[in-house]
């Protein structure tokens, strides 16, 4: 019997998975607390300085806590501002993605209590909770992340770790629809006494509700707003289970998704519920199914035929951004080829045969690696097709002279 | 670290988490009723009242509009001239972010702060306006002054 408690205990929170997923949602939980936070700095004097309407959440904070941050100059917040920009960023892109995550969450306590006005919600709690248990581990920065090309780890999508903090946040996720749903049928809940959905759909104009499609017809069809109201309770009470199942899993994910799209369609209710809680669903994927699947991608791609660079293998800079290239290159598409010295330019040769050359082969490869997504607007931005090869030929020109990351240094790097 | 110690300290952890996690989650609405008293509670993580999103909506509706009185003619202030942070993909007003206001104190820091951003106004009038059976009487609205703001 200890023997079973042990291995569910195991298998529960202490088994090693890969922390892929977990890396993924840290870039959601980055936006979501910016999309929520940033907004209030645009007026700083409504929100933050002296100047500002303030009120207090004295049950989440000690009134103590409260009154020692409300004395605050107004050169702290904007120092606190710059803090939050700069730590919101680093935790974005990962770099030293724990630390950041840390500060961050302090910048985030720190505007919260010193005003919880624009950013004090309930989901903005639930944010924190998640935040929280962000800090303990550095797991999130595995990949998708500054800190996996730091470490140059070509493997760090299948890094795993101890499964305990992607599994709290499942119950977390999982807690907060259940205890939504039963607080709305017991204690002082009233969707089983009155009818929400119809009071809701009579709102003013002034009101939560936004002005949708079946919306009138809604405010004259009360029975169907009672029996609509039932099912979102009982769909609250069971999405724990259903998420849980293996075998209902997949349809409570694609639930989740419309339920939270549909929440933010039709009520006035913080972005965080689009962002934060669907990503919150899709920790519920199992990790080994997401390496299966970037498993198979690289054995096709592997046995196709691959983009190469060739690059200059003698320069330790170049090295090390091919190995940084390597470790982006989650589907396995390209093959790396050390050139000659003299080389004035990197070169990508497609399967198709067409080759480009310096910053174009950089922006060709932003198409490939999906770490460099993000950078695709910016390499396609109006101008950086002037711009980009000025500083690409620049850097080329000083390549020996930037600093090379440990792992290729003195031509320890393998590629 | 020793693996053995990291799975001791992770399971110390998780414990302790959960044990706080479930007691906050049920603290106020199912453990207080059942204890009939005020449990202690820990400050600085979770929801104060637990997970009630939308847990009780009433058939009535009551939000605040604020009048700026200028030579003695009360004139009403666009809510989102006050409330100027605008949250991105939501409606703060339509949240009902500004019935805060009409909460007992908050005199002292919103009659300033409405004297900053409209210097134009004499005074202020700040007002609850209730819909109280949006069913039964959709059109029956009142509105009361909860508060005056003079020089």
């Amino acid at each position: 019997m200890s023997n079973d408690m042990k291995n569910i205990w195991n298998i529960l929170f202490l088994e090693e998975r890969a922390s892929i997923g977990l890396s993924f949602f840290r870039i959601f939980v980055a936006l979501t607390v910016g999309l929520h936070v940033i907004p209030s700095f645009f007026h700083l004097d409504d929100n933050y300085l002296s100047t500002a309407f303030k009120t207090f959440n004295t049950d989440f904070f000690p009134q103590s806590f409260i009154d020692w941050v409300q004395k605050s100059p107004d050169a702290l917040v904007v120092f606190f501002v710059w803090a939050f920009y700069v730590t919101w960023f680093c935790f974005l892109i990962g770099f030293f993605s724990q630390i950041s995550c840390i500060l961050m969450t302090a910048c985030c306590y720190y505007f919260y209590a010193l005003n919880c006005f624009h950013i004090g919600t309930l989901s903005w709690d639930i944010l924190l909770v998640t935040l929280f248990l962000m800090c303990i581990t550095s797991y999130h920065g595995d990949y998708f992340s500054i800190d996996a090309l730091r470490r140059g780890d070509i493997e760090a999508w299948r890094h795993p770790r101890p499964f305990f903090i992607q599994r709290l946040l499942q119950l977390q996720t999982a807690s907060t629809f259940f205890f939504t749903g039963l607080y709305k049928i017991t204690g002082e809940g009233n969707w089983i006494t009155g009818n929400p959905i119809y009071y809701l759909m009579n709102y003013p104009s002034e009101g939560v509700t936004k002005h949708f499609l079946l919306k009138e017809w809604m405010a004259v069809h009360p029975h169907f707003c009672y029996i609509s109201g039932l099912m979102i309770v009982a769909t609250e009470l069971s999405m724990s289970f259903w998420l849980f199942n293996p075998k209902t899993r997949r349809a409570a994910i694609i639930l989740g998704l419309c339920w939270h799209i549909l929440l933010v369609l039709t009520l006035d209710v913080p972005t965080i519920f689009l962002f934060l809680f669907p990503a919150q669903m899709m920790l519920f994927i199992h990790p080994q199914k997401i390496i299966d699947w970037i498993e198979a991608k690289r054995l096709i791609n592997s046995q196709s035929p691959r983009a190469k660079i060739i690059y200059d293998g003698e320069c330790g800079f170049c090295r090390s951004s091919v190995r940084a290239v390597q470790v982006m290159d989650l589907w396995g598409k390209i093959d790396y080829i050390a050139g000659p010295k003299d080389m004035s330019e990197m070169c990508l040769c497609l399967p198709d045969g067409k080759t480009y050359g310096g910053f174009f082969a950089f922006r060709r490869i932003a198409w490939i690696c999906p770490m460099l997504y993000p950078l695709i607007p910016i390499v396609y931005f109006p101008g950086s097709g002037m711009l980009g090869p000025l500083v690409y030929r620049w850097v080329a020109r000083n390549r020996y002279l930037f600093p090379v990351f440990h792992s290729c240094a003195a031509g320890k790097c393998h590629l | 670290m020793n693996i053995q110690l990291r799975n001791k300290l992770i399971s110390i952890f998780v414990i302790i988490w959960l044990a706080i996690f479930y007691y906050e989650s049920t603290c106020v609405y199912y453990l207080e009723p059942l204890f009939k008293r005020e449990l202690p509670r820990m400050k600085f993580l979770f929801p104060p009242a637990g997970w009630i999103m939308f847990y009780n909506i009433g058939d009535n509706f009551g939000y605040t509009e604020v009048y700026g009185v200028k030579d003695g003619n009360p004139q009403l202030i666009d809510p989102h001239q006050i409330l100027r942070t605008r949250a991105i993909g939501y409606d703060n007003i339509n949240r009902n972010a500004l019935i805060t206001v009409t909460s007992p104190g908050m005199s002292d820091s919103f009659c300033p702060f409405l004297k900053r951003r409209f210097p134009y106004f004499d005074k202020f009038l700040v007002t609850y306006v209730e819909y109280p059976q949006l069913i039964e009487q959709p059109l029956e609205r009142t509105q009361t002054v909860v508060y005056e703001c003079n020089e």
